[in-house]
């Protein structure tokens, strides 16, 4: 992701893809989404994608694991998703219990590819997670695509790059 | 989370036939007795052939206390070299895996090929005659054995074969094996889960009795399915595994081995799981060439099976559903797990992915089983440290033991069977004369 950036055409950084208003409407998008997360509001986060064919991906081991020739930390279709949904809810899943205090920032925030009504865009994260008297820091970038739709932004697929996922990492029980 | 007991290490009383001392989970130096007595001496696993298939492969492990280099010569032999220097002891080797010619010592330069010589000594003309190159080598690893490309360890120059030490569980491996129809395995060293869990090594176990609890969610969420036949996740299937009304068991095996033993259990579905890999031409080849590869009575089993032996060799290898899970113990209250999914060789590429999918969706870090694994063994390190009542039962189900044809001790699939026969082989370990 970061190559996305380093590598992008010189108007993605210079005059940017978008114009200042939409720029500030991702940006407060990313916002509610990290405080949806954060708050593990589960249906309301669920609400925010957009379409059958969503893909949610955590690639583990390197930042582009193919999954069809390897494994990744999360890789949800719209089905998988949902189970996910269930188990966060699900107070007999006991490693969600009690669930984790979170907070995180994003940043660095940038467009890079616009197609018709959707959108790309990278940022940076943050995280800072409390449970059971540990303190957890998880650093990370996204890769949104997002569709412009007639009720605001949504997201059609989402990839998180932990900065650790090539290393052993303790339970990630919340959403990233 | 740990303790310094202050009533002495006697390993006799501490391990009991049908209960141990909280202490073999919680102390300190037992842990470093544990790395001494059973990690420095008894077999352990280190890695699969196919990790390090070509001439210049090699993969970083750890072995108890040992850091330790898996390396393939041109000649294909496959060497375990301590990762010291022989000079002044810095690690040669910093990445994970990878191809090289050499390992290079970045303190004073000295040189090691993929056997371990010493070809590149810098400034020799600093040592006189006396000093001997080929006697400053990478140390191997004393002993090393290799089962159906599982290649084990021990640090002891002498003692039972590999072949002795696995004994009875070796036709369970062949399960896992032989659900490729070439019989042969490939395991990637770059595809793994890597979890860690402030919790005992010896938590992470074969445990018939504990899913219905700790996988409570997932009982629920997947029995929302409308299959799961077909997947790696095969103990997760149409009738509940881990009932004792099933026909599911538990076993025993010597040296500490155990296995949830599903035979029984998943033989009636044999027909479903074949029916369905039917439905999709990769899967119909798969099935054909199962038959032809083992006859259609061992192929219907193989596939029955699922390539899951539910078997756990002790002290640090475990093969659960698709995958080989390594055990590395951190401390008496950390422990990394490694798990890796094995792929099948001679199948469409189809039938490796659906497993990679099966296993994504149990196991690692997000996944719906392994953090209430991680989870409740925390919570049992947590609770463990207050041994003022010490004493943790493991005699569930000693009353209706029974020893089978190939002198494994079998019961009921939640009996404690699986914990008493690594404890036994621990008490041994631990108490053995050097």
């Amino acid at each position: 992701m970061t190559q996305q950036l380093i590598q992008a055409a010189p108007e993605v950084i210079r005059q940017g893809l978008v114009d200042t208003g939409t720029q500030q409407r991702l940006e407060r998008f990313l916002a509610l989404e990290a405080a949806l997360m954060d708050n593990h509001e589960y249906d309301r986060w669920m609400a925010l994608w957009h379409g059958d064919d969503v893909l949610y991906w955590v690639p583990c081991n390197s930042d582009d694991q193919d999954p069809s020739t390897g494994i990744a930390i999360i890789y949800d279709d719209r089905s998988r998703l949902l189970e996910r949904m269930m188990r966060l809810k699900d107070k007999t899943a006991h490693a969600y219990r009690p669930l984790a205090k979170l907070v995180r920032s994003m940043s660095g925030i940038v467009p890079v590819a616009v197609e018709g009504n959707e959108i790309e865009v990278v940022a940076t994260f943050v995280l800072g997670e409390t449970r059971v008297g540990v303190q957890n820091i998880w650093m990370g970038r996204t890769i949104h695509r997002l569709v412009d739709t007639d009720d605001g932004l949504r997201i059609r697929s989402k990839k998180v790059l932990l900065l650790n996922n090539d290393d052993a990492m303790p339970n990630l029980t919340f959403l990233v | 989370m740990t303790t310094l007991i202050p009533i002495g290490r006697d390993y006799e009383s501490l391990v009991q036939e049908d209960r141990v001392h909280s202490a073999v989970f919680t102390d300190e130096e037992i842990f470093q007795d544990e790395l001494e007595r059973i990690f420095h001496r008894t077999w352990v696993f280190a890695l699969h052939e196919s990790e390090i298939p070509n001439a210049g492969d090699f993969k970083r492990l750890q072995l108890g206390r040992y850091p330790v280099i898996a390396t393939r010569d041109e000649e294909g032999g496959l060497h375990l070299l301590i990762n010291r220097c022989r000079h002044r002891g810095a690690q040669v080797c910093e990445s994970n895996h990878g191809n090289t010619r050499r390992f290079q010592c970045w303190y004073h330069g000295w040189t090691y090929d993929c056997r371990g010589d010493l070809v590149g000594l810098t400034g020799p003309e600093g040592y006189d005659e006396n000093f001997d190159p080929t006697q400053h080598g990478l140390t191997p690893v004393p002993r090393v054995e290799s089962y159906r490309g599982f290649v084990f360890a021990s640090f002891a120059k002498e003692g039972m074969s590999l072949s002795d030490y696995l004994g009875p569980t070796k036709p369970y491996i062949d399960i896992m094996v032989d659900a490729s129809p070439t019989g042969e395995l490939e395991v990637k060293p770059n595809v793994l889960n890597r979890t860690r869990y402030r919790g005992n090594w010896k938590q992470v176990g074969m445990d018939g009795y504990h899913p219905h609890y700790v996988h409570m969610s997932v009982f629920k969420i997947f029995s929302k399915r409308e299959s799961t036949t077909g997947s790696a996740v095969g103990a997760l299937q149409l009738e509940d595994p881990f009932s004792d009304a099933s026909t599911s068991r538990t076993r025993g095996f010597p040296n500490g081995h155990a296995a949830l033993d599903f035979r029984e259990q998943r033989q009636p579905h044999a027909d479903n799981a074949i029916a369905e890999l039917r439905q999709s031409e990769d899967g119909a080849r798969y099935v054909d060439d199962m038959i032809k590869a083992y006859g259609e009575e061992r192929a219907r089993d193989l596939i029955a099976w699922h390539g899951d032996p539910h078997l756990g060799i002790f002290p640090n290898l475990q093969l659960i559903h698709g995958h080989v899970r390594v055990v590395v113990p951190i401390g008496p209250g950390e422990t990394e797990v490694q798990m890796y999914p094995v792929f099948l060789k001679g199948v469409e590429p189809s039938i490796n992915e659906k497993r990679l999918r099966s296993h994504e969706a149990f196991y690692g870090p997000a996944a719906a089983g392994s953090p209430d694994d991680a989870e409740i063994f925390e919570r049992t390190q947590r609770g463990l440290i207050a041994d003022i009542d010490p004493w943790v039962p493991l005699a569930r189900g000693m009353h209706r033991e029974q020893v089978d044809e190939d002198g494994s001790v079998v019961a009921y699939i939640s009996d404690e069977i699986t914990q008493r026969a690594q404890m036994k082989e621990w008490k041994k370990l631990m108490t053995a004369k050097k």
